[in-house]
């Protein structure tokens, strides 16, 4: 253990799938874990990517708690603008006993890209057997750049989000193809 | 996993309270909020079957009334000082300092009640910047807070411009709560374009937009002495040249709504209409100032 001011620090060593080795800190966890917040309530919703604002569905679920909807509104729509507008966010809002909060941004589910980039509204029922809708391998690696920016994505290569990407497809009965006739 | 499945079929939002009481960990409660139209039972029995729950959870309906929330949102509003001798009160509370500079706000649903870091950044740039006389154009106006500021710093001129009908509504309450009328502070309503303003030509010749008090005044360009903007990162990048195109060559002009990590952009952006550029932040929130070169070329 590395001693960091007065909270201990763990160096843990990580090896990624590429061979290189990583350290990675998990000071940041115990630090939380020692001066956790008492949290009031978990909050999730949807909100389209730049256009949070104080009306709902945001202001009845924040203003029931009392957290600052401004604040909330801004920050929210300063930290989606790099998505395209409108694009329907999942926010998870961690609201506190003393009347602050803290949240985490997350990109639309991967099927809902895909979905979006067919052009259907839904996947196939029998995946494997019926085709529901087609997508090309530039539609993929678009999704995998989007995905890189969320929170649990960032060190994985776009090659390996992009393997994901095509295994969600799969069980979906959406085809990629290289390019479109 | 039951709250992502209640969105995923009709709520708006769902919450789930942290239990404190450990008797009762063998039942969690989630409310949800739907809106009206929506058939609750439908939707619960959807949710729950897609998650593989054999019984229906016994759920309570509560109908709600918008006010409810605004009220409750309203009560955390608090006097808010600036800087010294500047203070944002709420209509509803008794302003602390009664010889400070108060500007008296009813945020309504408009942004703008003066405890946002970015708020703050630009009223202390608007502070430092407004001479007696000056003509201001707040552009993303919102409650309208940054116009009413100007004018108690001795501006002869606020001109709020904003495309919510909203915050123009909110904006001119705000104003006649400061007694400003419409000769002091000008609020128009702008159709949002999201097209970039080269294409358009009536944006290039004057946003002629609805003027509130029912006078037809066209905002011209190169008029104003300061102009801010404190609004998010992309209409500040699409519409730059036609927010610089309303300052006058020197003038002061603000910009704000930004994070830190997107200062690069703005910089970027801006520096080709705007010399002496400098940053004041205030947590991770930034506002980037300049003035108006004197020979700019219009991109």
């Amino acid at each position: 253990m590395c001693q960091f001011g007065d909270v201990p620090q763990i160096c843990v060593q990580v090896s990624l799938s590429n061979g290189r080795t990583v350290e990675a800190q998990a000071m940041a966890s115990l630090k939380e874990i020692l001066t956790r917040r008492p949290v009031a309530a978990t909050i999730r919703l949807t909100v389209p990517a730049g256009g949070a604002r104080p009306a709902p569905p945001v202001g009845p679920a924040l203003g029931q708690y009392r957290l600052n909807l401004m604040a909330f509104c801004k920050d929210f729509n300063a930290r989606t603008q790099k998505y395209k507008p409108e694009t329907p966010m999942a926010v998870t809002i961690t609201a506190f006993k003393d009347n602050t909060f803290e949240f985490t941004v997350k990109s639309p589910s991967v099927t809902w890209y895909l979905k979006k980039a067919a052009g259907v509204e839904s996947g196939s029922g029998r995946a494997g057997h019926v085709v529901a809708g087609t997508v090309t391998l530039k539609h993929v690696y678009e999704i995998a750049k989007v995905k890189q920016s969320d929170p649990y994505c960032q060190y994985m290569s776009l090659e390996a989000i992009s393997k994901s990407i095509i295994g969600t497809a799969n069980t979906m009965g959406i085809k990629v193809v290289k390019e479109l006739d | 996993m039951l709250s992502e499945a209640l969105l995923c079929f009709g709520a708006s939002s769902t919450s789930t309270d942290e239990q404190d009481n450990f008797e009762k960990d063998d039942e969690v409660c989630i409310s949800s909020i739907f809106s009206d139209c929506e058939d609750l039972d439908e939707c619960i029995s959807h949710a729950a079957k897609s998650i593989g729950l054999e019984d229906m959870p016994s759920y309570k309906v509560k109908k709600g009334n918008q006010s409810d929330w605004i009220k409750k949102t309203q009560e955390s509003f608090y006097p808010v000082e600036i800087t010294e001798g500047l203070w944002v009160v709420p209509e509803w509370r008794t302003p602390p300092d009664l010889k400070a500079t108060n500007i008296i706000l009813n945020p309504g649903l408009a942004f703008g009640t003066g405890e946002h870091p970015t708020t703050k950044l630009c009223l202390m740039l608007l502070h430092g910047s407004i001479k007696v006389g000056d003509f201001f154009l707040d552009y993303g106006t919102g409650s309208g807070i940054l116009a009413i500021a100007a004018i108690k710093f001795g501006a002869a001129l606020s001109v709020g411009l904003d495309v919510d009908p909203q915050a123009i509504t909110s904006a001119r309450q705000n104003a006649s709560l400061n007694n400003l009328g419409a000769e002091k502070l000008q609020l128009h309503l702008v159709p949002s374009k999201k097209s970039c303003p080269t294409t358009d030509e009536a944006i290039y010749e004057g946003v002629e937009g609805q003027n509130s008090s029912g006078t037809g005044v066209i905002s011209e360009m190169e008029k104003y002495d300061v102009v801010i903007a404190n609004i998010l990162l992309n209409p500040l990048l699409d519409f730059a040249d036609h927010i610089v195109s309303y300052a006058k060559p020197g003038a002061i002009v603000g910009v704000s709504g930004i994070i830190s990590e997107q200062i690069p952009y703005i910089v970027e952006r801006y520096s080709q209409y705007l010399e002496g550029i400098s940053v004041s932040k205030m947590d991770d929130w930034a506002c980037i100032s300049g003035n108006k070169k004197i020979n700019v070329i219009a991109s």
